[in-house]
């Protein structure tokens, strides 16, 4: 059954690229598990529908491809512990006029050590990084609608996860699975909304840099939040948060389990605290 | 270096395949580990790429009706034809398996049945070699059966064969495809069957030289080498030759004799056909397009009168002619979107052109403004909505839309300057005006529109004559005056109207100054309201 599903998808995939005489070229690709070493993973991304999610079919990933062959070449090259993905343009300019948006599916290996960099551009992403073991993590996107999502703890602890985003609506899920000492967001215009659910190891910072949007914090409760703020001309609703001396924190702070220290650097916009149901 | 040298002893040994039946083989079969699997599909067609642990790859592509393997072409097909549909089902399962029942699937691909002629060759190609590149095999020779013999010449030549024709090896396989298993194999040496003698079962010859004048009760093969049949040898069988340099004098051959590279030579030569087909297709169209450029060059060099040519005096006439045909398309499109404007939104269009009409100047100022201001208003606009949350969507349709309302305002604006125009000519006195009736808008907005672009249509005409091109110049820059004044006039009316929708003179009519202006009379309301007083009083 799921053998015919997979076969019909295929061809639903592959017919309209073969009927419709486009440019369109839809590739496969996927490299079987050997070691558990670390492996540095680097994907690049133009314009399109991206999606990543874990895998654990004995697989270090699997990619499914959908992109125009006269402006783009796939890449998949592994060697050594490095892993490049994605597409890169042949092009060095875009012509947005009658473009079609491509696709990337990726699945990455379950409890490998994974050091993951995300460069992605106009897209529509929705990523999933539950379950996979991130020693590290950098996410760099331009002007996209992103839905990133940590479902599932990571199993391995990383110093730094970093997001740098251009012009965006950003969304951040579960941010306390990261496993992460630091998180840092450097936004530049747009929406961005931060959930800090999720289950919490240890005590984080949050170093968030703003130019222009409005910035969401979605705290659950019982988690200690600390925010420290500096900034040009930003409104702040901070609901829920008492202010002691220059910081603003939440009522049990000092007794949380965890606290995530925010340091926010905003010019203009406006951020918003909202406090939602601990799903622990 | 060492695994890539295995790697090609492992294919040749398998490309050999009648090892296994020349042989008393213990072949233990395993299939290859399969690391990475790569497979692409396009309009253009597919492509299968696998890397194997030992660092072997195997590449399979339908390219544009060619099938290659490891960039080799091994035959053609037709895009949708039954090999093609073959492949992608193959392709369409191999997306979802991974390594050992990806392994499997492929070794175990055969040619359908319903393949036949030259696509079933490039059909066997391609399993040749799926079986070749995945089939894992340990091969042992037993030396207890009698039955079968192998001759060398020395130790070293057969795997010297084996590493050195891959592709000979590949046509061995198809010289002894259904031939029976009772062989004897030459291997680089030469084999004489003398007169009188019979040799029973498949002679086989590899690289050497067979003479037969006896008797051979089976088939022979000879690949590579000469095969020199004597005036009274026999052959009660085929006798299949590849690549051999063929002496049949006056022996008999019952069977026939069969040249197993005739369909790779038929092949080859359709794809030889084909692309030179192709380069001659390409050249051709190169060397025409060179001559239009070259052609065209001249034409550049008539006009300036450097060269003489016999349509050259046509050139200004035609390009008059084109140019006023040019102008008359635009009024017609003009025209016939101003009508659109007419019929859906024809009292906005009459507010815009009364407000043109009233206070052209006005109209031009806000015009002028409105158009500095038009692009800082757009990026404005973008950065405001972008801030908010709800303001992105808005923003994706701002981008696009604005500039497009922009457009339209323009057009709209223009449109209804060219009905004033148009109503200004029907009162005049010029005697090609006539035909523009005032009481039908139709009418009046295309004669506007012909008194706008006149000058334009006039500069074309005159581009006709030789030694006025100064003239022509100055129309066309009267021309560029007049468009641009009725498009910031017009713009600017839509602008204060709001789009026609807020009429900037629309004064209550008053039936006495219309009556004054009529007839040039004053008129008394005083008057002539006591006379109707009086009359009252009468009756």
């Amino acid at each position: 059954m799921r053998r015919a599903l997979a076969i019909a998808a295929v061809t639903v995939a592959i017919a309209p690229a073969l009927v419709a005489g486009q440019s369109w070229r839809t590739v496969n690709t996927s490299r079987q598990l050997e070691t558990n070493d670390e492996v540095r993973v680097f994907v690049e991304y133009a314009a399109g529908q991206f999606n990543i999610r874990s895998v654990d079919e004995g697989l270090l990933y699997r990619m499914n491809l959908r992109y125009d062959e006269d402006r783009f070449e796939p890449v998949s090259e592994f060697s050594g512990d490095r892993l490049l993905l994605g597409v890169e343009s042949m092009r060095r300019s875009m012509n947005i006029k009658g473009r079609q948006s491509g696709s990337l599916e990726l699945e990455l290996a379950r409890g490998v050590p994974i050091d993951l960099d995300l460069e992605f551009g106009a897209v529509q992403a929705d990523i999933d990084l539950g379950g996979l073991a991130l020693t590290d993590l950098d996410l760099s996107t331009g002007a996209s609608e992103s839905l990133i999502d940590i479902s599932e703890p990571n199993t391995a602890r990383m110093a730094t996860a970093s997001f740098e985003v251009g012009a965006a609506e950003f969304t951040i899920q579960n941010l306390g699975n990261l496993n992460a000492d630091r998180i840092e967001l450097d936004a530049g215009v747009g929406s961005i909304t931060l959930g800090l659910g999720g289950r919490w190891q240890q005590d984080t910072h949050l170093d968030i840099e703003m130019g222009l949007g409005s910035l969401e914090l979605r705290v659950p409760e019982g988690l200690g939040v600390q925010l420290r703020k500096d900034s040009f001309l930003t409104a702040l609703d901070s609901e829920g948060l008492i202010k002691r001396g220059d910081v603003y924190e939440s009522l049990d702070f000092d007794d949380a389990d965890y606290r995530v220290i925010i340091e926010l650097d905003a010019a203009f916009g406006s951020v918003s605290v909202v406090w939602i149901e601990d799903e622990r | 270096m060492v695994a890539m040298l295995m790697l090609q002893l492992r294919r040749v040994v398998l490309a050999l395949g009648f090892v296994a039946l020349v042989v008393p083989v213990g072949a233990q079969a395993q299939l290859r580990h399969i690391v990475t699997k790569n497979i692409s599909a396009s309009s253009s067609g597919t492509m299968l790429h696998l890397e194997f642990d030992d660092e072997g790859t195997l590449d399979i592509s339908f390219d544009d009706g060619t099938v290659y393997v490891d960039g080799d072409a091994v035959g053609t097909y037709e895009p949708g034809d039954e090999l093609d549909a073959a492949w992608q089902t193959i392709l369409g399962e191999a997306i979802a398996l991974e390594n050992g029942a990806l392994a499997e699937l492929l070794v175990d691909w055969t040619v359908p049945a319903s393949i036949a002629d030259e696509l079933a060759d490039a059909a066997h190609a391609l399993d040749r070699a799926l079986e070749d590149a995945l089939n894992d095999i340990d091969i042992r020779v037993r030396s207890d059966d009698g039955s079968v013999s192998i001759s060398i010449n020395d130790e070293t030549s057969l795997v010297q064969l084996l590493l050195g024709s891959v592709n000979r090896l590949g046509i061995l396989e198809d010289a002894l495809e259904g031939l029976s298993s009772d062989f004897r194999i030459h291997v680089d040496e030469d084999v004489v069957i003398p007169a009188g003698s019979v040799f029973d079962g498949t002679l086989v010859v590899i690289e050497g030289e067979l003479r037969v004048e006896g008797r051979v009760e089976g088939d022979v093969v000879v690949v590579g080498g000469s095969f020199d049949l004597g005036d009274d040898g026999s052959i009660s069988g085929e006798a299949r030759v590849a690549d051999v340099r063929v002496v049949r004098n006056n022996g008999e051959i019952a069977g026939g004799l069969v040249d197993v590279l005739e369909d790779e030579r038929n092949v080859e030569a359709d794809i030889r056909d084909r692309l030179r087909e192709e380069i001659r297709d390409e050249v051709r169209s190169d060397l025409r397009r060179e001559l239009r450029g070259v052609a065209r060059s001249h034409d550049v060099t008539r006009i300036d009168g450097s060269e003489f040519s016999i349509i050259s005096p046509f050139v200004p006439v035609i390009r008059g002619v084109g140019g006023v045909f040019e102008k008359l398309i635009l009024v017609f499109i003009l025209g016939l979107i101003g009508a659109g404007f007419l019929a859906f939104a024809g009292e906005n269009m009459e507010a815009i052109a009364e407000t043109a009409r009233h206070s052209p100047g006005r109209s031009a100022m806000v015009g002028f403004a409105g158009s500095f201001l038009l692009i800082p208003v757009w990026l404005l606009g973008t950065v405001a909505l972008v801030v908010s949350i709800i303001g992105i969507p808005v923003a994706i349709a701002w981008l696009p839309l604005f500039p497009l309302a922009a457009i339209l305002a323009g057009v709209l604006g223009y449109v209804a300057v060219a009905q004033n125009t148009g109503e200004w000519l029907a009162d005049s006195s010029f005697p090609w005006t006539g035909w523009i009736r005032k009481t039908n808008p139709i009418f009046t907005l295309f004669g506007g529109l012909l008194g706008l672009t006149f000058a334009f249509i006039a500069a074309n005409v005159i581009s006709i004559a030789p030694f006025l091109g100064i003239l022509s110049g100055l129309l066309l820059v009267i021309g560029s005056i007049v468009t641009f004044l009725a498009i910031q006039i017009g713009f600017g009316a839509v602008i204060l109207t709001r789009a026609g929708r807020r009429r900037e003179y629309h004064g209550v009519y008053d039936p006495d100054a219309a009556w004054e202006a009529a007839m040039s009379v004053e008129v008394d309301d005083e008057e002539e309201v006591g006379g109707n007083h009086e009359d009252g009083n009468d009756a």
